[in-house]
């Protein structure tokens, strides 16, 4: 343990040596603690270890293809529903029902539960956004079982833009918000998409045919209206959340065993 | 007893029937049990199963190569939504998931629920129940005088039938 410290701390050394090389005086270097402390290698290897693979979380293996079409995700709306934005993720329309492209939706989903991974990795908050009344309660208890977030009520005009002044100085905002409908009662797009998309927060969203799937970072094209679909959608995240959290606190162990890990207030 | 006893043997069950000493017919008797079970030839039900067992594995097979999953397109074509059809006038089954006294929310495998009402000797019916269904609709979508999309009630349309086993029941408006 004692010779770990050492070699650690000589590590430590050597790189400010390479910054501090104008200041030395003599041939002796002078280093302090703070600097030492500035890139100790096991934070980088917890932070950049991650982002060597594309799926380091192994996502893949929590969904297939037969999954996402047994709990009816290919299935969209009538044709005079659809938007016009959809049209590039339809696989076609049969007898007047819009058919979503699963071979896009895998890829999509594949993408957007990589990118909750990695911010649930990080100590990220990330916030469950949903209107649809049916699967609100579902929602939440997604959100609670995963230590996260959720808003299924209504969304008052500046949650997020006037955050400052609602709920006082220095609160912190969501890191990523997860739209499982985007759509609000009355099927217009839901207000926190043109929200976030201000403050710079990313966003995953569950597009149907009729939604707009412009202004969402990471859009999943699928069913929003089915419970087997939702049900899925919700278990897929809170999966790759708990995954992801998991994994933080074993590469912490594993790479940092005496100093406490910084956890989020 | 004694054809009992090959089918048993045929089908790979590992538990060995102790009566089948005692009640076996003297053919199948000592010589039967001197040689092992998958040397003796089978005949009747025994190889009919394997045979039509090996059949059916061979189909699937030669449907989906080893190593290659079923792709979206051929899970489509062979859906039961699709090959329904025109969903107007169908009956399939669907199942109750959810009531508010006399409204049943009925789940029958597409996009959408349907709300029926419960028919007059429909009390046995509740969360669960099993009921049959004719499709009329299978979302309810109209467009409108000056909307530029149409408006979605996220409803099927269905009527309730009588049930199977039940003689001549009334038929009720979804």
């Amino acid at each position: 343990m004692a010779t770990r410290t050492l070699t650690k701390g000589l590590l430590g050394l050597r790189q400010s040596r390479t910054l501090f090389v104008g200041q030395s005086c003599g041939g002796l270097h002078f280093s302090t603690a703070a600097s030492v402390e500035v890139s100790p290698p096991q934070a980088d290897s917890i932070s950049e270890e991650v982002l060597k693979k594309p799926d380091f979380f192994h996502l893949s293996e929590l969904f297939s293809l037969k999954d996402l079409f047994n709990a009816r995700v290919h299935l969209g709306h009538k044709k005079g529903c659809r938007h016009r934005f959809m049209e590039p993720y339809l696989y076609g329309c049969r007898l007047d029902q819009d058919i979503i492209d699963l071979d896009q939706t895998m890829e999509h989903l594949q993408l957007a539960l990589n990118v909750t991974a990695h911010v649930a990795y990080r100590g990220g908050v990330i916030l469950f956004i949903s209107r649809r009344r049916q699967f609100g309660h579902l929602v939440e208890a997604t959100a609670k079982s995963c230590g996260e977030y959720a808003h299924t009520r209504y969304w008052q005009g500046g949650i997020l833009t006037n955050a400052n002044i609602q709920y006082g100085p220095d609160v912190r905002l969501p890191d990523l918000i997860v739209f499982l409908s985007t759509l609000n009662n009355v099927f217009q797009q839901h207000v926190a998409i043109r929200d976030a998309a201000k403050l710079a927060i990313p966003t995953v969203g569950v597009v149907d045919s009729n939604c707009n799937p412009n202004l969402i970072t990471y859009p999943i094209p699928g069913n929003d209206d089915t419970p087997a679909a939702v049900e899925l959608y919700c278990d897929l995240f809170k999966a790759t959340i708990i995954r992801a959290k998991d994994k933080r606190k074993q590469l912490e162990l594993v790479h940092r065993p005496s100093t406490p890990s910084a956890k989020r207030s | 007893m004694a054809a009992l006893c090959k089918v048993v043997s045929g089908v790979g069950s590992r538990i060995r029937l102790p009566s089948s000493r005692l009640l076996g017919s003297t053919s199948s008797g000592s010589s039967g049990r001197d040689r092992p079970a998958a040397e003796r030839p089978k005949s009747g039900f025994a190889a009919a199963l394997d045979l039509q067992s090996e059949l059916q594995r061979n189909a699937e097979d030669s449907r989906f190569p080893p190593g290659q999953a079923e792709t979206f397109a051929s899970m489509l074509r062979r859906s039961p939504l699709i090959q329904m059809g025109p969903a107007k006038d169908r009956i399939v089954f669907g199942t109750i998931f959810h009531v508010v006294q006399d409204d049943l929310y009925i789940d029958f495998g597409g996009k959408f629920h349907c709300v029926c009402r419960r028919p007059v000797k429909g009390e046995t019916l509740r969360r669960g129940s099993r009921v049959r269904l004719r499709l009329q609709d299978l979302e309810l979508t109209a467009r409108f005088l000056g909307a530029s999309s149409d408006t979605t009630l996220l409803e099927a349309k269905a009527a309730l039938l009588a049930p199977l086993e039940g003689s001549h029941g009334r038929e009720s408006q979804g």
